[in-house]
């Protein structure tokens, strides 16, 4: 009876041992900083950092030869110096001398050189590398299979002095070197074509503002800051935590308590409760994502079966495209699923790119009567009185795929078909497995649909609207036009940014007259953070953007 | 003579049946991996044929068509499906599940950092679920159709039914967010590289405590009604009340004949559900950020990671047979009958 009483009484003086070693209060120190991620990431090497995540983490661990930051007044990028400390431009731009830093050391002590430049550069473009960059060196000289010739295009004069030679013609940017250097001591050891499985052999040898102090795989990854690296300033943050929160309510009840300080996503509901908490602020990066109804321009069936560009029987029309869009009452959608965080958008140029944005346009109103006026004039009517619209004998329906899981995109879905069955347009939902989603979407096999996109930076909008569908892989709604062709040609060696500006709203007028996709809203990101972090700016360019500046109250 | 006779005989019958259970343990063996290599072709043959592309999450603007060309090509196989079959299978055989698609190492050591966590996690938890099962029912069982019986019968149910992710949340809320005795989530605090061992035990413990009662929640209800109903059944079998006669104590009934006999169906039960449990135990995993298998399987499925989601099936279907073939021999070397009826 003894012994029975012992193991009921068991778990009981378990309990009462972990609560008398339990620590209340939660994970503040000074200096450390724990930001919330929802997925562990899958790779430090700079070269395969596909992922956000990822390519905020490499930064912070590699230098780049140059950084950017987002300039608020002209909604555009400031360049500053990084591993270059000073820069020459030759007269026609067609090369660059850069002049690096001499004080920099890899963090196994080794000198960092311009070797390293140079070996990064012929690492990221090699074939066989596979990099995250590779096919991006077009201002280079470089062979067929896009590798960069070294002979042709560095020169250097010194370990701490490069010259970059660049093709004829084309404008080189900032951009162009703009991404992190990786140290040849510790690479060129690797077989090429084994570096994108050699995670665990390449150890993490950095150079950058922070340094991998542990990496609890699925758990958290512990940055610390290096305390002999240029960028650092004392008092600064010591410790980025980055804690892997998957459950979206789990990282709430910890921000609330104090056991993370930083968490992006923010659900537009949750908007209130956070900003209520004394201890949380939040803040907004606008104008980066936008939400679209996809119409497919082409006749997917055809497309399939032949890769000919046939218009779609329903939305190759750019006057029923527009009647879509004013059917459309994208306030509501604004209005109830993300209580008007964001704005009504009319093309993929946001305000944020103050210099690029077209002021003279302005989103088409929520207008069916016009809606069903347009489509009347483009041969639609409801000549049957059956309550759907018909052209020669086929009814205006079809399905609009979304990918499952996603409220936002399900109510958005719902809008649209209630908007567009009030006009007489038949519309069934579909929801997709998100995987089969975007593989449908990709092979444009989708009527219609309801996505987003991340509007890149510096703009790039050749992929999206392209006519060869080969090389604008974004373009899923097969857009065809020949005016749009020649802007994003011109954009693409203009060297002057007030040219490409104006090239960029002539690009949004035409879009907005022939709405290849109806633009849904811009959504507000939402990022909570804890009041104790100093310093934190939230940019376009992603909230860790020199976060090495940040410090804790 | 026929002593020694009778000994001889003894002893033949000893080898002979070591024979007979050897052979049995050997068939057993060769059903299990018939039963593993059928799994991986069916998983095998899923895969190749359902849709989805892995290469499209590397896909991104700043890509360009021809990376991705590339990116594409290098995550699928070349040659024809039964070629790729052959391949898979002489690899599987060799122990090679390939790359993970997502980590970019060989998937075996993907595996491992999530195996033994889940292993100790779903031990643990399969632990409290036995023990609380069997003190509940024993303290139920006492006195059939009593108070206590009747709180915790009624209660068992409502307990089966809730939901762990449900369970979860509402013990965060609790236990972390009002009353803030036990961490949120993790495994482990940040600064336990200062800590002594037993900090360092202690805050492993402190992490592990609300999940595992999330986990444990449906299982103690499982096992408590599962071993009730054996306890009572046997109970009111005739040779009890034949043993009350002959003057056998309550205590010595119990745990002599009582328990012996009700605990068979329950190993059956634990051996399905302890198989389960380590397959990963996903809702726990994710509300608590725990990395354990379920997390690593399901992730591998979302992404495509065809190497991954064969590399964690293979281990899960091992595990499954592993632990129903423990089950059967606890079985066998509990009651003698069970094994001659292995044996025949």
């Amino acid at each position: 009876m003894k012994i029975n009483r012992l193991i009921l009484s068991l778990p009981l003086i378990i309990i009462l041992v972990f609560l008398s070693g339990c620590q209340k209060g939660s994970s503040e120190k000074s200096g450390r900083i724990i930001a919330a991620i929802t997925s562990d990431v899958e790779s430090l090497n700079p070269l395969f950092a596909f992922s956000d995540n990822e390519g905020n983490i490499s930064e912070l661990l590699y230098a780049s030869l140059v950084q950017h930051e987002w300039n608020y007044k002209k909604g555009d990028m400031d360049t500053f110096p990084m591993l270059a400390k000073s820069w020459e431009w030759n007269g026609d731009s067609s090369s660059i001398t850069l002049y690096l830093r001499d004080d920099v050391k890899w963090s196994d002590g080794q000198q960092f050189t311009a070797n390293d430049v140079v070996f990064s550069f012929d690492v990221y473009s090699d074939p066989i590398v596979q990099s995250k960059l590779y096919g991006s060196f077009r201002n280079f000289f470089t062979d067929t299979a896009m590798h960069i010739d070294l002979k042709k295009t560095f020169v250097a004069k010194s370990s701490f002095v490069l010259t970059i030679n660049f093709k004829k013609n084309p404008s080189p940017t900032f951009y162009d070197i703009d991404f992190p250097i990786i140290p040849e001591h510790v690479y060129k050891n690797i077989n090429r074509k084994d570096l994108i499985t050699a995670e665990k052999e390449i150890k993490p040898v950095t150079d950058g503002a922070f340094s991998l102090s542990q990496w609890n795989k699925n758990q958290s990854l512990i940055l610390k800051a290096d305390k002999k690296s240029f960028l650092y300033k004392g008092g600064n943050v010591s410790e980025l935590v980055f804690k892997i929160v998957p459950d979206y309510n789990s990282g709430i009840t910890q921000l609330k308590k104090g056991e993370i300080d930083l968490m992006e996503d923010i659900k537009a509901d949750d908007y209130p409760v956070i900003s209520n908490d004394g201890s949380l602020g939040i803040a907004a990066v606008k104008g980066r994502e936008y939400d679209y109804a996809g119409w497919n321009n082409l006749d997917p069936d055809i497309y399939k079966k032949t890769k000919h560009v046939v218009p779609n029987k329903l939305f190759g029309n750019a006057d029923v495209r527009k009647a879509l869009t004013l059917a459309i009452n994208r306030d509501e959608i604004l209005k109830q699923f993300l209580n008007n965080h964001g704005e009504v958008a009319f093309g993929p140029v946001s305000s944020i790119f103050k210099d690029a944005f077209n002021y003279e346009l302005h989103p088409l109103p929520y207008l069916p009567d016009s809606a069903k006026k347009l489509l009347a004039l483009a041969g639609w009517k409801d000549t049957d009185r059956n309550g759907t619209l018909k052209k020669n004998g086929q009814e205006f329906s079809f399905t609009l795929s979304i990918p499952g899981g996603n409220p936002r995109r399900e109510f958005t879905a719902t809008v649209i078909q209630n908007n567009l069955q009030a006009l007489g347009i038949k519309i069934k939902i579909e929801k997709l497995e998100p995987d089969v989603f975007f593989q449908k979407m990709f092979n444009r096999e989708l009527e219609a649909w309801v996505a987003g996109w991340t509007v890149p930076i510096p703009l790039d909008l050749k992929s999206f609207w392209y006519s060869n569908l080969t090389d604008a892989q974004f373009n899923v709604a097969g857009y065809q036009n020949k005016a749009m062709d020649e802007l994003l040609k011109k954009i693409e060696v203009s060297p002057n940014s007030n040219v490409k500006n104006n090239l960029y709203k002539k690009l949004q007028e035409i879009i907005y007259s022939e709405n290849p996709v109806t633009f849904l809203f811009w959504d507000d990101k939402l990022i909570a953070y804890n009041k104790r972090i100093q310093n934190l700016s939230v940019s376009p360019l992603g909230v860790f953007q020199r976060c090495w500046n940040w410090s804790t109250k | 003579m026929e002593y020694f006779n009778a000994v001889g005989i003894g002893q033949l019958n000893n080898i002979s049946m070591r024979k007979e259970i050897f052979k049995t343990f050997a068939k057993r063996g060769w059903t299990s991996l018939l039963v593993l290599f059928l799994l991986m072709t069916f998983l095998f043959l899923l895969l190749r044929i359902s849709p989805g592309d892995p290469s499209l999450k590397y896909i991104s603007p700043k890509l360009s068509p021809r990376l991705t060309e590339l990116v594409k090509k290098s995550f699928s196989l070349e040659g024809s499906m039964p070629a790729q079959y052959k391949t898979f299978i002489l690899n599987l055989a060799k122990g090679d599940f390939g790359i993970s698609y997502t980590y970019r190492i060989p998937v075996i050591r993907v595996i491992e950092r999530a195996l033994p966590f889940t292993i100790m996690f779903s031990l643990l938890s399969f632990f409290i679920q036995i023990v609380s099962g069997f003190l509940l029912s024993m303290f139920a069982v006492k006195k059939i159709n009593g108070t206590a019986d009747k709180i915790i019968s009624k209660t068992s149910l409502p307990v089966y039914a809730v939901p762990s992710f449900a369970a979860g949340v509402f013990l965060i809320y609790i236990f972390s967010e009002k009353l803030n005795i036990f961490p949120s989530s993790g495994l482990t605090s940040f600064d336990t590289e200062s800590y002594s061992f037993i900090q360092k035990l202690i805050d492993y413990a402190q992490h592990l405590v609300l999940p595992v009662i999330t986990l444990s929640f449906n299982g103690v209800a499982v096992f408590y009604k599962y071993l009730h109903d054996n306890l009572e059944d046997v109970y009111n079998k005739p040779f009890v009340e034949n043993l009350r006669a002959n003057g056998f104590t309550e205590k010595e009934i119990l745990r002599k004949h009582i328990i012996p006999n009700a605990v068979n169906p329950l190993i059956s039960v634990a051996g399905v559900e302890l198989g389960l449990l380590f397959g990963g135990a996903l809702i726990t995993e994710v509300i608590f950020s725990l990395p354990g298998m379920g997390r690593l399987t399901v992730d591998a499925i979302l992404s495509r990671d065809y190497p991954l989601v064969i590399g964690c099936t293979f281990v899960a279907g091992i595990l499954v047979i592993l632990t129903n073939l423990c089950a059967d021999i606890i079985k066998a070397m509990l009651d003698k009958r069970i094994a001659k009826g292995i044996l025949n």
